[in-house]
């Protein structure tokens, strides 16, 4: 093969004639090598051109193969993919199919890779599919390393930028290069440590060529200009590089294998090879060495720099370095202020702080964005309600993002209260300081609580959304640049920032409310006569929900602790404990009592904003003999939702709704007329599915309508991963374990049993009864360590008792279980016997040994 | 001169308070106590599990009054801290032998 061939990319083929056979072409071109080689110049250019030759040849070998049945490429990895193969290199090739292997694909395969082999070259293959990157090969670094490299040869161009998109991620990136670090360390620690080898190995002594690549990779992966800004020139960098790679090439030539330490025996031979001049070959070996050493160190002075200076990416445009946090490119960070947050996350994330220069970069550009730039779409808004969990490190990040500024360019409402003062006699901070506080007060509840608020702490995890009550503490006080009630003015201050957000209206109506009643429970504990029922029957109306008695005592306790360090007594906790706990009461055990009365003020609201495929009397007859909180429970347009979904409700019907909600959660909602064991095989379906239910309601009217709410969490991802099948099969599981067309303990035998052989009590199981605070039902309250099928085998148990379940609430912290059951016997209380029997045999199966898993057990020994 | 110390509702110290000022009683310290009397604590019932509050959140309030107005006194606390409900508290009296202004060293009484 002639020269001014060298470079192409094309078919190995003469010019202007046949193609050239294979096997000549990979002889053509390791003459070339070789020659280039013995004449001291085979470095990057060449080997560069040795390598286009090999893709020739694979390309040919490629098309000549039969097709594949599916797209395929064919990419080169490691250091051919650099383009950097020596002449007794492996050749690493990636060979990636769109999709699972067929037949047809193996016979490709197969006519593809034998040829190759026959030429007497050594393949690295690896054989992959495009969802083989979804997951990152942990457990094969240097498969990870060499995919770096990447280049597509031959076949489908767009498989390889699918491939592309799916590898290069953040997390992949710090994975590798954390990856590097370590096999760096175990290298050099095999050499010593010291570049200076009286017979080094070119490629893996500590300043050889991998140092080299890895330098060049890292910086690639984390930060590119990082080698511009280094101890070392480029140009120097590079041209260690040829030096060593030339000096390689010579050692493999000779030693006719892949050989690559400069052995004395071999240094005579190289330094002639490479020209060095003098009249003694010890002259001449001594000149290399120099050299050799020269390069050597730049190389590992090079990596050293770029080891200790990258940012490990932890996001788009965001690495952490040993200074923080930082944008990898701040002249692009500057123009995305949505991605800022990212940076005060990553923060939280790794437990480090945001680097002075991004803060810098902040700083010097926030002012050029309004509050809509911030968040310009729903997964920026969304991101901000992450953001503000409570997790250890917010409060120091929000504090980090007021002082550069951010804070008040993303919610200019808080201007109003930066650095304001408010004298009075309790009052220790500014506002906008004692507001950052309550956050932290609240993340120490969420994270380290302190010794005695426990029972505050406890209630942080049974949250469904506490990243809400962040808002609402960040909002709580805005409106105090006004004199006077400065409790609405705050609540129209966050209506602004909520419009911006675009919040669900019920994200919307918890965070209004919340601010709205900010002091609110402060005045009943400390002034009202909280022994009075009056007084707590109508701070629970005013609550409604436990969520919300939740959001505002914990709101509450964290907002006196902000007051200053004395202020929150061990004695003004134990009133607000105790009202606390008198609401919770009132809400959980007594409402079944409040049924929803029509000529009710809120009533005519929902009946005024109907739509318009909505009649007031379907409307109102759905609502007839629901509980009054049911109104507070669902939002407008669930309650619309719920009646239709009771349209036409018969005997044997049973309607189904199956939405998906944040975070992997889904809300399943059922409607049908009541029967025995509904309740339990609504649980027993959900836990069949290997779901986890989180929380729920389940109400039955005196006509017999029952409506069951359940969120739970789809632990193996059954319906995201059938989004167009799985609801449907769902529901149709449902309504068939419910018409008694199919079995559901059949169905949860094996998941349940597995469940109960496994599971290591960690709480003891709590089962209370209460005939006092209802006067329609007995209160049936069960604490346990939360379990898959908790809920089906309780309320089996109950049914089985011959006692119908009219009402129940559903709860978790953590994985403990808080359930409540409003139960009756033949339509009346249950009596001191039935009660007895019923806690026995609760607690017989809370204990582990039911009749489910006895059943399961003689079924195994049978 | 009497020293006035009532035991009361924490709900009642606004009345207690707006009382005493009624009569020109200015000087006044509010401590927040915990105890009981009579009342002995309650139980409570959260989630099924029962616990003893015994010892109940009250406000101790403190006055220092003359002789001459110390009955009054004693009545408008009883008046404005009453519920008729045990648990309403107490209020007891203590001659005071001397009593010093810090700031001057100077015998007051």
């Amino acid at each position: 093969m002639s020269d001014s061939q060298a470079g192409t990319s094309g078919a190995a083929s003469a010019p202007g004639g046949p193609a050239v056979p294979p096997a000549a072409a990979f002889d053509a071109a390791r003459h070339e090598f070789r020659e280039t080689a013995n004449a001291g110049l085979a470095g990057r250019a060449a080997l560069g051109r040795y390598a286009e030759r090999v893709d020739a040849i694979i390309r040919q070998l490629f098309t000549a193969a039969l097709p594949a049945a599916q797209p395929v490429s064919a990419i080169a990895l490691g250091g051919y993919g650099r383009r950097q193969l020596c002449l007794y290199s492996d050749i690493d090739l990636l060979v990636l199919f769109e999709g699972p292997m067929q037949p047809r694909d193996e016979e490709f395969l197969r006519g593809f890779l034998n040829p190759l082999w026959d030429l007497g070259v050594v393949v690295g293959q690896q054989v992959r599919e495009l969802a083989d990157f979804d997951t990152l090969e942990v457990d094969n670094p240097e498969y990870l390393l060499a995919l770096v490299d990447a280049r597509p040869i031959a076949g489908d161009r767009s498989l390889f930028e699918r491939f592309l998109t799916a590898f290069h991620t953040p997390a992949a990136h710090a994975h590798i290069v954390a990856s590097l670090t370590d096999l760096m360390a175990t290298r050099h620690a095999r050499f010593n440590d010291t570049v200076y080898q009286l017979e080094p190995d070119v490629k893996e002594s500590p300043g050889g060529l991998r140092d080299l690549t890895a330098a060049r990779t890292i910086a690639a992966l984390t930060d590119p200009s990082l080698l511009t800004r280094g101890p070392v020139d480029v140009a120097r960098l590079d041209e260690a590089e040829d030096h060593l790679l030339r000096i390689r090439a010579v050692l493999h030539v000779e030693a006719r294998r892949n050989h690559n330490v400069l052995t004395y025996e071999l240094q005579e031979k190289t330094a002639e090879r490479l020209g060095y001049p003098g009249a003694h070959a010890r002259q001449r070996v001594e000149r290399m060495m120099s050299d050799y050493f020269r390069h050597a160190r730049t190389a590992n002075r090079s990596l050293a720099w770029v080891h200790t200076a990258a940012p490990i990416p932890v996001g788009s445009n965001i690495g952490r370095s040993e200074r923080g946090i930082r944008f990898i490119d701040p002249v692009k960070a500057a123009q995305q202020p949505e991605t800022w947050l990212r940076l005060f996350d990553a923060a939280i994330e790794h437990e480090s702080v945001v680097s002075d220069a991004a803060l810098a970069t902040i700083r010097q550009n926030a002012s050029r964005y309004g509050a809509e730039d911030f968040f310009p779409h729903a997964k920026a808004r969304n991101e901000l309600l992450q953001f503000l969990r409570p997790r250890a490190g917010l409060y120091t990040q929000l504090s980090e993002m007021h002082e550069c500024g951010l804070l008040t360019q993303m919610f200019p409402e808080f201007e109003a209260i930066s650095w304001r003062v408010v004298r009075d006699f309790y009052h220790k901070y500014t506002v906008d300081e004692h507001t950052l506080l309550t956050i932290r007060n609240f993340e120490r509840l969420a994270t380290a609580c302190p010794a005695g608020r426990e029972r505050f702490g406890s209630l942080v995890h049974e949250l469904a959304h506490p990243e809400l009550l962040v808002l609402s503490l960040l909002f709580h006080d805005v409106g105090k640049w006004r004199e006077d009630d400065h409790a609405s003015e705050s609540v129209r201050m966050a209506d602004q920032m909520m419009t911006r957000l675009r919040l669900a209206p019920e994200q919307r109506e918890t965070v209004q409310f919340l601010i709205k009643n900010h002091l609110r429970m402060s005045r009943v504990a400390f002034h009202r006569d909280t022994e009075d029922p009056e007084i707590v029957r109508q701070f629970a109306a005013l609550l409604g929900i436990e969520e919300r008695l939740k959001l505002l005592c914990l709101m509450t306790v964290v907002d006196i602790e902000a007051v200053s360090p004395e202020t929150l007594t061990p004695w003004k906790e134990e009133l607000l404990w105790r009202l606390y706990v008198d609401t919770y009461n009132e809400l959980t055990l007594s409402y079944a009592d409040e049924l929803i009365d029509q000529r009710q003020s809120n009533l005519s609201e929902l009946l005024e904003n109907r739509p318009d495929d909505l009649t007031e009397v379907a409307i109102t007859g759905f609502l007839e003999g629901l509980p009054q909180r049911y109104l507070q429970l669902a939002g407008r347009d669930a309650i619309y939702a719920h009646v239709r979904l009771s349209r036409n409700i018969a005997r044997d019907d049973v309607h189904v709704k199956l939405e998906p909600k944040a975070e992997g959660n889904w809300e399943l909602t059922v409607v049908s007329l009541d029967r025995p064991y509904l309740f339990s095989n609504v649980c027993g379906v959900i836990s069949s599915f290997g779901m986890d239910i989180l929380r729920g309601h389940a109400m039955t009217t005196p006509g017999g309508m029952v409506l069951d709410m359940f969120q739970f969490v789809d632990r193996e991802r059954y319906l995201e991963l059938n989004p167009d099948e799985g609801p449907e099969r769902f529901a149709e599981v449902l309504r068939g374990v419910i018409g008694g067309r199919q079995d559901v303990t059949e169905r949860l035998r094996r998941r349940e049993a597995g469940v109960l052989h496994r599971a290591v009590a960690r709480h003891t199981p709590m089962v209370h009864f209460d005939n006092q605070s209802s006067r329609r039902y007995t209160i049936l309250e069960i604490n346990a360590d939360d379990a898959l099928g908790l809920l089906y085998r309780i309320s089996r148990i109950i049914s089985k008792n011959g006692c119908d379940v009219d009402l129940v609430l559903i709860s978790t912290e953590g994985r403990k279980a808080i359930d409540v059951f409003h139960i009756t016997r033949a339509g009346a209380k249950l009596s001191s016997d039935t009660q007895q029997a019923l806690r026995a045999d609760l607690l017989r199966m809370l204990g582990g040994s039911d009749e489910a898993d006895q059943e399961y057990r003689s079924a195994q020994q049978g | 001169m009497k020293l006035i110390k009532s035991i009361v509702r924490p709900n009642k110290v606004d009345e207690v308070r707006d009382a005493l000022s009624k009569l020109g009683i200015s000087g006044i310290t509010v401590t927040e106590v915990r105890g009981h009397g009579k009342q002995k604590g309650h139980t409570a019932v959260y989630r099924g599990k029962e616990y003893n509050v015994n010892l109940l959140p009250k406000m101790e309030l403190e006055v220092v009054v003359e002789d001459n107005v110390a009955e009054d006194v004693i009545k408008a606390i009883i008046q404005a801290a009453r519920t008729g409900e045990i648990g309403d508290g107490r209020v007891f009296v203590i001659p005071i032998e001397q009593s010093y202004r810090i700031r001057t060293g100077e015998l007051a009484v």
